[in-house]
């Protein structure tokens, strides 16, 4: 549980110190692969290991139910 | 000249008199220019192949064939409704073919089943025109010919998400349905996303019901047992089949007492989600997640075997191969279940993640994930995944992936015969044990940003491959392929 709150506390900190970044200096951030969520055809992936693991979910994305697995 | 000059000058501030109550109307309307949320239909089109293969089958009590193959495809539309509302629907449908499965009803079509139906909805589903010619047999280390070795399963979501005019706001709603033989889901949702800080922070929340249900199937020995009772070697599917003991021998020994067929088939998830996103600068952004999820219910697989180490072992086959039961070599036995898996009927799972992306030059971004995740049944687990996409050219993107995952088995696991019958709580099924999985891959992307392909009023605008193996070290391994055409309405 520390180490959850240390590694929440860090984030927070990182986050603080952030400047804003204008619309027109979002070039980089605007490129499809610098997008925050799994791509789409990861999905698939994503059932496997939810099947072969017992870990699941934080990825934005389903954390658990609708399926007969772990 | 002057009076030309003057009509000139008359007629320039007439036009520009209307120009300006032209765009004043205009802005007392309220009709300011706002970018549509999805400018126009987009169509998915995915299709995935998977196979694996083990030797711990969960059915066959921790050991066997894990032998699987699925071929998976979906549909996914979103259309804009108006300027700010989107609705997606994801239409899927997957067919697996599995030894592993299969073993429910381990033993060969012309053995005891051809006695007649045996209603434990496995043999509902296969042919009827069996002949008992010859003894049953089976094996944990080959797919039998039972009915539950194939398998569909269809599913279909739909979203809507609505933005509000700054698009600072997004809420959204979904509901979905799946249905397999055994198992149908029912599940509803909705979240709330809010960006502020010139739209380089976004907060958002999600929540998440699903009311899924089992029918249960059994191995066919304990579905006898639940069925007949304490005679139950002479009925149904045993009649005339022999029970052959650890020497070899015939023996009316076997009675499972521990099994109790099962009440309760409802299994009930809910969970909430936390994410936080930031643009640290311009070339680096990061997210972390939080999800909550507590499940109620049947959380036992129905068909995963149990042997206990402290009972006897029984077996229907060839006597021959008893010895070997344990080795792949072992062809033509197969040993009778003590009970099911028995689990808690709760679970209370917290996994944590967090993305961070950098995008390093006009080649190259870097992609990483990392999650942690613990529940009350003792599984802990790190996952860390890694891409890195390089840009070929314009259209052409290449990235290779690196994933790994290790975990600490459930306290409720222990391998093939390890458990007592004296236990509450047990399982054998290979997922819940302690492991390290690697997964390596690669991708390519084709972006035509003109949609020069076109199928009807559809053009083409991206195609996605990814290809991926996975290594557990229990020496399961899958390999992946999955293909995406993603085609825009022109």
């Amino acid at each position: 549980m520390i180490q959850k709150i240390i590694f929440g506390l860090m984030l927070a900190l990182l986050f603080q110190s952030c400047n804003s970044v204008k619309e027109y200096e979002k070039v980089a951030i605007n490129d499809p692969d610098m997008k925050l969520s799994a791509k789409m055809l990861e999905r698939y992936e994503t059932t496997f290991q939810v099947y072969r693991e017992a870990a699941a979910g934080a990825n934005g994305g389903k954390s658990g139910g609708g399926c007969g697995c772990n | 000249m002057n009076t030309d000059l003057d009509y000139l000058r008359m007629k320039i501030k007439i036009i520009l008199l209307f120009l300006i109550l032209g765009v004043k109307s205009f802005s007392q309307d309220g009709s300011e220019f706002k970018k549509r949320v999805l400018e126009s239909t987009e169509v998915d089109f995915l299709l995935s192949y998977y196979n694996q293969d083990g030797f711990k089958s969960a059915v066959s009590g921790g050991i066997g064939s894990e032998k699987l193959t699925d071929l998976a495809t979906n549909l996914v539309i979103s259309m804009p409704l108006n300027d700010d509302s989107v609705i997606t629907i994801d239409l899927g449908i997957s067919a697996y073919s599995s030894a592993s499965s299969s073993n429910i009803n381990p033993f060969n079509a012309t053995g005891a089943s051809g006695g007649g139906d045996d209603d434990d909805g496995d043999d509902d589903r296969k042919s009827q025109n069996v002949a008992a010619a010859t003894a049953p047999y089976g094996t944990p280390w080959q797919a039998s010919s039972g009915a539950s070795k194939n398998d569909e399963l269809s599913s279909v979501t739909v979203n809507y998400a609505h933005s509000s005019d700054t698009r600072n706001f997004i809420w959204n709603a979904d509901v979905s349905f799946s249905n397999e033989y055994d198992y149908t889901s029912i599940g509803f949702g909705g979240g709330i996303a809010s960006l502020f800080n010139d739209k380089n922070t976004e907060l958002s929340l999600k929540a998440n019901v699903y009311l899924d249900q089992w029918r249960p199937i059994y191995p066919t020995e304990l579905h006898e047992y639940s069925k007949y009772g304490a005679g139950f070697l002479n009925q149904g599917y045993f009649s005339g089949v022999s029970v052959l003991d650890q020497s070899g021998q015939s023996n009316t020994n076997y009675f499972p007492s521990a099994f109790q067929a099962i009440s309760d088939v409802n299994r009930n998830s809910y969970s909430a989600s936390f994410g936080l996103s930031q643009v640290v600068s311009k070339k680096f952004q990061a997210s972390v997640f939080f999800d909550v999820l507590k499940q109620q219910g049947l959380l036992s697989t129905p068909y995963h075997r149990i042997y206990f180490a402290d009972k006897a072992n029984y077996y229907i086959g060839q006597a021959e191969y008893i010895p070997n039961y344990e080795s792949e070599n072992n062809a033509g036995v197969y040993k009778l279940a003590d009970d099911i898996e028995k689990l808690p009927d709760s679970r209370f799972k917290l996994p944590i993640g967090a993305r961070l992306n950098y995008y390093i030059n006009e080649r190259f971004v870097l992609r990483t994930y990392y999650r942690y995740y613990s529940d009350n049944w003792d599984i802990q687990s790190h996952t860390v995944n890694i891409e890195l996409p390089f840009k070929v050219s314009d259209r052409f993107i290449i990235f290779p992936m690196y994933r790994f995952c290790t975990q600490t088995q459930s306290k409720y696991y222990a391998p093939y015969e390890k458990h007592l019958s004296t236990e509450q709580y047990y399982t054998s099924d290979p997922d819940l044990a302690t492991f390290e999985a690697n997964q390596f891959g690669f991708g390519v992307s084709y972006t035509d940003i003109f949609t020069g392909g076109k199928i009807w009023k559809f053009g083409l605008k991206n195609i996605d491959f990814r290809f991926n193996q996975y290594r557990r070290s229990d020496r399961l391994t899958a390999n992946i392929a999955s293909i995406g055409f993603k085609f825009i309405m022109q």
